[in-house]
C-alpha cells in the first residue's frame, strides 16, 4: 500500500475495493439510521419522553430505512465475495448457526418495526410497547454484533482451525466490543442528520415552532460524535503496532484526514445547530456533507486496515479473473436507466405531494 | 491452508438434515414468495386499470388492502429469505456460489439496480399511492411490476446457467451462458406460476375482505382468475423445458430416478388440479370460490413449486455446475489431481469429535467422508450411507466407491487415494458394526493396489455418457 487508495493497487483489485467501499458507504447510512433510530426509540420510551415529531417520524420511516438498509447491503455483500472470497466464506461457515440467525432474527425485527408503527399498539400496556421497541433494537444490535463477530473472525486466519474444532457458539476477541461501540455511536450523528432533514421538511409545513426535537437531535449527535471519537481511539491502541501504523500509512492517510475533518465539520455544525428552535438548512448542510465525508473516509481507512491483515496481493489473480468476465456495461447500462426510474418515482412523488400540500393549504380540500 | 491449490473451506455437520433439504426448503420458500410478489405486481396493474377505466371500481378497495399485504409478505419475507439464499447457499458449497459470483457479477449487480427499483416504486405506492392521480398509481405499479419481472429475468439466466450451461463450456461467453438452452423456457415458465399464485393469494384476500358482499368478491375473483389462464400453456412450455434438459437429466425425471420422477409427478399433477380447477371451474363456470378453496389451491401451487423446484436441483446431479463443478464442489482437473495426492492431505480442518474415532485410518475416513460426501449424505440419517450400503460387502464397497460414476452416474467420481477410499470403507464398515471402541487398521496391500486397478480403470471422468457431454459442449 504505497500509494493512496485505491491506486496502490492493480486496476481490477482497485475497481472492486472503489464499487466495496462506495457501496458499502450507502448502506452504512441506512443501517445507521436503523440502529440509531431504534435505539432512540428504546431509551425514550424506557425514559418515558413522551411521543414526539423525532419519534413519530422515525417510527414511521423505520420500516423504508430497513428495507432501504438490506436493499443497499446487497451491493456490498456481491462485491466483498470477489475481494475476499475465502476469507468471508470461512468466517461465515465458522460461525454456521449463529451467522445464519441474523435472519430470522431481522425478519422478526422487521415486524415488529411495522408493529411499533401499528395504530393498535397504542392501546397495549407500556411493559409490551417497551418489549416491542427493546425486542427490535436487540434484533438490530445482534445482527451488528454478529457482522462485526464475523468480519474480526475474517481477518484470524491462523485461528480459524481451532475456532472450527471447539464448534464456539460465539468468537471471543478483544476487537470486538470497542469496533462495535464505534459502530454504535458513530450511527447517532449519521441519523441526526438524516431525520434532521426529515423533521425539516414537516417544519415547512407547520406554523408552530418545533423545538425542543432540532436541540435534542444535535446534542444527540454532538454526544455520537465524541463517542465516535472516544471509541476509535479505545479501538486503534488496540490494534497491533503494524497494522496501528496502517492508519498513517500512504494508502490510508488522506482518508484518515478526510474522516477527522468530516466528524470537526459535523461538531461545528451541530453546534450552531443546537442553540436554534428551528431546522436551519445552513448546517443540516454542513452537517450533512461532513457526515458524507467521514462515512466514505472511515469505509476506506477500514478497508486499509482489513488489507493489511490480509495476504491481499495473493488475491490480485482472482480479481483479475473477476474483471475478465463480461457484462459491465448491461449493469451501468441498467445501473442509469434503474436511477432515473427512481429519481421520476421520488419525483413523482414529491410534486404530488407539494399540490396536494397547496391544495389543503387553501382550503380547497381538508 | 495454502498448502494445496483447492480452496479448503471448514464443513460443517447438519446433523440429520441432509445439506440440500436445507437450502431446498429455504429456496421453495423464497421462490413461492418472489413469485408471488412478481405475479402480484402484474395483478395490481390489472386491478388498477380495472378501477380506473371503470369497468370494476371496486378494484380499487382491493388493490389498497391486496397491496400492504404484498409489502408486508413479499417485501420483508423475499428480500431477507433472498439475502438468506446466499448465506445458505455458502453453508452448503461457498466454491459453487463463488464461481456462480464469478461468472455473473454483473448481472447479478445488474438484478439488483432493479430490485432497488422495486423497492423504491412499491414503496412510494405504499405510502403515497392514495393521494396519486390514477395515471400515476398505474405508472408506479407498472415500474414495480417490470422491475419484479426483471429481477426473475436476470436471477432466472443464472439459476438456468447451472444445469444448462450450453456453448458457455467451450467459449466462456457469458451471454452463451446467460441465453443458455433452458433460459426462455424457465423464464416464461416461472412467469405464469407467478401469475398463478398472485391469482390464488388475490382469491384468498378477496375472502378475508369482510366489507365485501357476496357478490362484490365473486366479481373481484372473476377477475383475479384471468391471471390463472395462462395455465394453458404450461404443458407446451413444460413439454419446451423437458426437451432442452440434458438427456440423462431428462432419463431421470423419466423413471430413472424414482425420487425425481415422483417429485415430477407430484409438480405436474397438483399443477394439472389447479389449472383444471381454474378453467373449468372458475374460468368456464364462472363457480365462486371460498377462502378454504382458494387456500388450498395456493397449497397446491406450493406443492407444485416444491415439486419443481425439487427437480430443478435434482437434475443437475453429479453437478452444481454442469460440466463444471460437481457435487461436492470439485472439478474434474481437482478429481484428476486428488487421485494422486488425495482430498484431506491438505485439508487444515481438524474433526469436530475426533476422540470418538477408534484409530488414525476411521479419522482419515470421516476426513474424506466430510470432503467428498457429507454435501449430499449423512452417515446413517438422511440419505446415510450406512443405509445405502447396508448390504453391501467389504469387496463391493471398495468396488462401487472407487467406481462410483458407474455405480450411480448421478454421482461423481472418487477424488482421493486408494488410502482415503479405503479409510472410508473402513468407517463404513465401523458404523456398520455399531461402532465399537477397538477397530484393526487395514493395511492389506494388495487391496490398496486393487482399489488403485479400480481407480485407474474407471478414470476420472463422469459417469455420464462421453457422448452427450461432448455434444453439449459442442
Amino acid at each position: 500500500m504505497e500509494q493512496v487508495f485505491p491506486f496502490g493497487f492493480p486496476a481490477a483489485s482497485a475497481r472492486y475495493l472503489t464499487l466495496y467501499v462506495l457501496t458499502l458507504a450507502v448502506h452504512v447510512v441506512f443501517m445507521h439510521y436503523v440502529i440509531a433510530g431504534t435505539g432512540w426509540l428504546a431509551i425514550s420510551g424506557i425514559l418515558g419522553l413522551g411521543e414526539s415529531s423525532l419519534t413519530k417520524t422515525l417510527r414511521d420511516w423505520m420500516p423504508a430505512a430497513l428495507s432501504a438498509a438490506i436493499t443497499a447491503g446487497v451491493a456490498p455483500l456481491l462485491f466483498v465475495q470477489i475481494l475476499y472470497k475465502h476469507a468471508f466464506y470461512t468466517s461465515n461457515l465458522l460461525l454456521f448457526h449463529r451467522w445464519m440467525s441474523i435472519l430470522p432474527v431481522l425478519i422478526v425485527g422487521f415486524y415488529l418495526l411495522y408493529v411499533m408503527k401499528s395504530r393498535q399498539i397504542n392501546n397495549w400496556p407500556l411493559v409490551a410497547r417497551w418489549a416491542v421497541v427493546l425486542l427490535a433494537f436487540g434484533c438490530f444490535a445482534f445482527t451488528g454484533y454478529s457482522w462485526t463477530e464475523n468480519h474480526v473472525l475474517s481477518l484470524q486466519k491462523s485461528e480459524w482451525p481451532t475456532v472450527f474444532e471447539q464448534s464456539r457458539t460465539f468468537y471471543g476477541n478483544a476487537e470486538i466490543l470497542p469496533r462495535l461501540a464505534l459502530w454504535f455511536v458513530g450511527s447517532v450523528p449519521t441519523l441526526g442528520v438524516l431525520v434532521g432533514w426529515q423533521l425539516r421538511h414537516s417544519q415547512n409545513n407547520a406554523d408552530e415552532p418545533i423545538a425542543p426535537a432540532p436541540s435534542v437531535v444535535a446534542t444527540a449527535s454532538l454526544i455520537g460524535l465524541a463517542g465516535s471519537v472516544l471509541f476509535a481511539l479505545v479501538y486503534f491502541f488496540m490494534l497491533d503496532g503494524d497494522v496501528r501504523s496502517v492508519v498513517t500509512g500512504r494508502a490510508a492517510l488522506l482518508y484518515f484526514l478526510i474522516a477527522t475533518v468530516g466528524l470537526a465539520v459535523q461538531g461545528y455544525a451541530w453546534w450552531r445547530q443546537r442553540g436554534d428552535a428551528r431546522w436551519d438548512v445552513r448546517w443540516l448542510g454542513l452537517a450533512t456533507a461532513g457526515m458524507l465525508i467521514t462515512v466514505i473516509g472511515v469505509s476506506v481507512v477500514r478497508e486499509c486496515l482489513r488489507i493489511a491483515r490480509l495476504d491481499f496481493a495473493a488475491l490480485y489473480a482472482e480479481h483479475e479473473a473477476a474483471a475478465g468476465k463480461s457484462g459491465l456495461i448491461v449493469f451501468f447500462v441498467f445501473a442509469v436507466i434503474n436511477a432515473l426510474a427512481i429519481a421520476w418515482c421520488v419525483r413523482l412523488v414529491c410534486t404530488r405531494r407539494s399540490a396536494v400540500n397547496a391544495r389543503v393549504d387553501s382550503g380547497e380540500v381538508t | 491452508m495454502d498448502a494445496g491449490p483447492l480452496p479448503y473451506y471448514p464443513i460443517n455437520d447438519f446433523g440429520p438434515a441432509m445439506k440440500g433439504m436445507v437450502i431446498g426448503g429455504l429456496g421453495i420458500f423464497h421462490v413461492f414468495i418472489a413469485q408471488f410478489a412478481i405475479g402480484g405486481g402484474m395483478l395490481m396493474c390489472y386491478f388498477q386499470w380495472l378501477a380506473m377505466t371503470g369497468r370494476v371500481p371496486l378494484a380499487r378497495k382491493f388493490l389498497d388492502g391486496f397491496f400492504k399485504f404484498l409489502v408486508l409478505v413479499s417485501f420483508v419475507v423475499g428480500a431477507l429469505t433472498g439475502v438468506g439464499m446466499w448465506f445458505t447457499t455458502i453453508q452448503i458449497s461457498p466454491r459453487t456460489i463463488g464461481m456462480m459470483v464469478d461468472e455473473f457479477h454483473w448481472i447479478w449487480a445488474t438484478e439488483w439496480t432493479f430490485f432497488c427499483l422495486e423497492i423504491v416504486a412499491g414503496y412510494t405506492f405504499y405510502r403515497y399511492g392514495s393521494i396519486l392521480t390514477d395515471k400515476a398509481r398505474l405508472a408506479l405499479l407498472g415500474l414495480y411490476s417490470v422491475a419484479a419481472w426483471g429481477s426473475l429475468f436476470w436471477i432466472n439466466g443464472i439459476l438456468s446457467w447451472q444445469l444448462t450451461p450450453g456453448d458457455w463450456i467451450g467459449s466462456g461467453s457469458l451471454a452463451a451462458g446467460f441465453f443458455n438452452p433452458s433460459f426462455f423456457p424457465s423464464l416464461i415458465f416461472r412467469t405464469i406460476v407467478s401469475m398463478t399464485i398472485a391469482g390464488l393469494a388475490a382469491c384468498v384476500v378477496v375472502n378475508l375482505m369482510l366489507e365485501l358482499s357476496r357478490e362484490e368478491k365473486t366479481t373481484l375473483i372473476q377477475r383475479a382468475a384471468r391471471f390463472l389462464m395462462p395455465m394453458v400453456l404450461m404443458p407446451i412450455v413444460g413439454l419446451w423445458f423437458f426437451s432442452v434438459l440434458p438427456e440423462d437429466s431428462r432419463d431421470w425425471v423419466m423413471g430413472g430416478s424414482v425420487a425425481m420422477t415422483m417429485f415430477m409427478t407430484i409438480a405436474v399433477g397438483t399443477s394439472m388440479l389447479i389449472g383444471l380447477y381454474a378453467l373449468v371451474g372458475l374460468i368456464g363456470q364462472r363457480l365462486y370460490i371460498n377462502g378454504a378453496t382458494a387456500s388450498l389451491l395456493c397449497a397446491l401451487a406450493f406443492a407444485a413449486t416444491a415439486g419443481g423446484e425439487f427437480v430443478r436441483e435434482g437434475v443437475r446431479k453429479p453437478y452444481t455446475v454442469r460440466q463444471a463443478l460437481y457435487s461436492n464442489s470439485l472439478t474434474g482437473e481437482d478429481v484428476a489431481r486428488l487421485r494422486q495426492v488425495g482430498s484431506v492431505t491438505h485439508d487444515p480442518y481438524p474433526l469436530e469429535n475426533a476422540s470418538q474415532y477408534p484409530n488414525e485410518q476411521l479419522k482419515l475416513g470421516a476426513k474424506v467422508f466430510r470432503m467428498q460426501c457429507s454435501v449430499c449424505h449423512t452417515m446413517s440419517a438422511t440419505n446415510g450411507l450406512t443405509h445405502l450400503t447396508g448390504t453391501w460387502t467389504m469387496e463391493q464397497k471398495r468396488l462401487n466407491i472407487a467406481q462410483l460414476q458407474r455405480t450411480k452416474s448421478f454421482m461423481p467420481p472418487f477424488a482421493g487415494t486408494p488410502e482415503e477410499l479405503e479409510a472410508l470403507v473402513q468407517l463404513v464398515t465401523w458404523e456398520h458394526a455399531d461402532r465399537p471402541t477397538s477397530w484393526p487398521v487395514s493395511t492389506d496391500t494388495d487391496v490398496l493396489n486393487r482399489i488403485q486397478q479400480w481407480l485407474d480403470d474407471v478414470g476420472t471422468e463422469s459417469g455420464l455418457k462421453p457422448g452427450r457431454l461432448l455434444a453439449e459442449a459442442g
